[in-house]
């Protein structure tokens, strides 16, 4: 399996007193990796880690006869906001049998992208499900395939049984710009909904 | 000299999980220059850490580099923590700070990328 390995590591300033950490989940194939890609500073980097399939207590990185592990590609990438803040992009499947992972990477985390491919909404029920269950502050961003279909925002929020306080965002994941403004919308959001909490 | 894969239990002496549970994926890791360790104190593996880790990286960052799973790393790291070997900076929760002022910086920084 390819895996992403450069010589020399890319290091953060000395002057980093703490990091924060967003998610970028979704079903396999919908673009969570280009997405890490074109917001990070860094190459992506990926590690593999194994698990338990069933998922439930996992106690044995080594796995043991008769258990059926899997081994689940996580890709993260990173950005240094400030001399003493960097942020980790961590790209990870959502999905119920992975989550052991999910629990280590949801912890703490600021909140989640869900990525959605508008051409087979019915694989995101899962993801979306465990963020639900987990209350991950997160968002939708539909991935815009060129061939993607446009369904207006209502039909989408009724296809995905959103809650009215889950925003619906659009991106091309491959354009940085784009990508960019993705992120810059999605932690706006997250700002608000903290200040209306706090009233 | 190369060498064949090592199941990871050998590299972390049998454990799986870190003597601290406070290391996470986005933990970031350093060595303590001249720090005093036994010879031989060393796994292959914990002096590659050290190695690598002469300037700040993310404990996700390291399992990368090495080719390693994070949950070895976190074990490796534990250990040479124990020993002194390395100092660990941990994340900012969003809960510790006013959760605004936290998303405000992070805001800050972002908008400023442009």
């Amino acid at each position: 399996m390819a895996s992403v390995r450069s010589a020399e590591p890319a290091y953060l300033p000395s002057t980093v007193q703490g990091t924060v950490k967003i998610l970028v989940t979704g079903p396999f194939g919908v673009g969570k990796t280009t997405l890490v890609g074109s917001l990070s500073e860094i190459v992506p980097l990926r590690t593999e880690e194994t698990m338990t399939a069933a998922g439930a207590g996992v106690d044995d990185v080594a796995g043991r006869p008769g258990k059926t592990t899997t081994t689940v590609a996580l890709d993260f990438g990173r950005i240094t906001l400030n001399p003493q803040l960097a942020l980790y992009l961590f790209g990870t499947p959502g999905q119920q049998r992975f989550k052991p992972l999910w629990e280590d990477l949801s912890r703490g985390a600021l909140g989640a992208i869900a990525l959605v491919d508008s051409r087979r909404i019915e694989e995101s029920f899962d993801v979306l499900g465990q963020l639900e269950e987990h209350r991950i502050p997160f968002a939708v961003a539909v991935n815009l395939f060129p061939d993607s279909p446009r369904y207006p925002e209502q039909e989408l929020r009724a296809a995905l049984d959103l809650l009215p306080d889950v925003p619906v965002m659009q991106c091309d994941v491959r354009d940085r710009r784009d990508a960019h403004r993705l992120l810059i919308d999605f932690v706006d959001h997250l700002r608000t909904a903290a200040l209306e909490y706090q009233r | 000299m190369s060498r064949g894969p090592v199941r990871p239990y050998v590299i972390t002496g049998g454990r799986s999980r870190p003597s601290r549970n406070v290391l996470e994926f986005e933990s970031l890791v350093r060595s303590v220059p001249g720090a005093q360790l036994e010879p031989g104190a060393l796994n292959r593996e914990q002096q590659a850490l050290l190695t690598i880790c002469r300037e700040l990286l993310s404990i996700a960052e390291v399992a990368a580099h090495l080719g390693l799973p994070i949950s070895v790393v976190k074990v490796l790291v534990g250990d040479l923590w124990d020993l002194g070997a390395v100092q660990v900076v941990p994340p900012v929760r969003p809960a510790e700070r006013a959760p605004t002022a936290l998303l405000e910086e992070v805001l800050v920084g972002l908008r400023a990328l442009r």
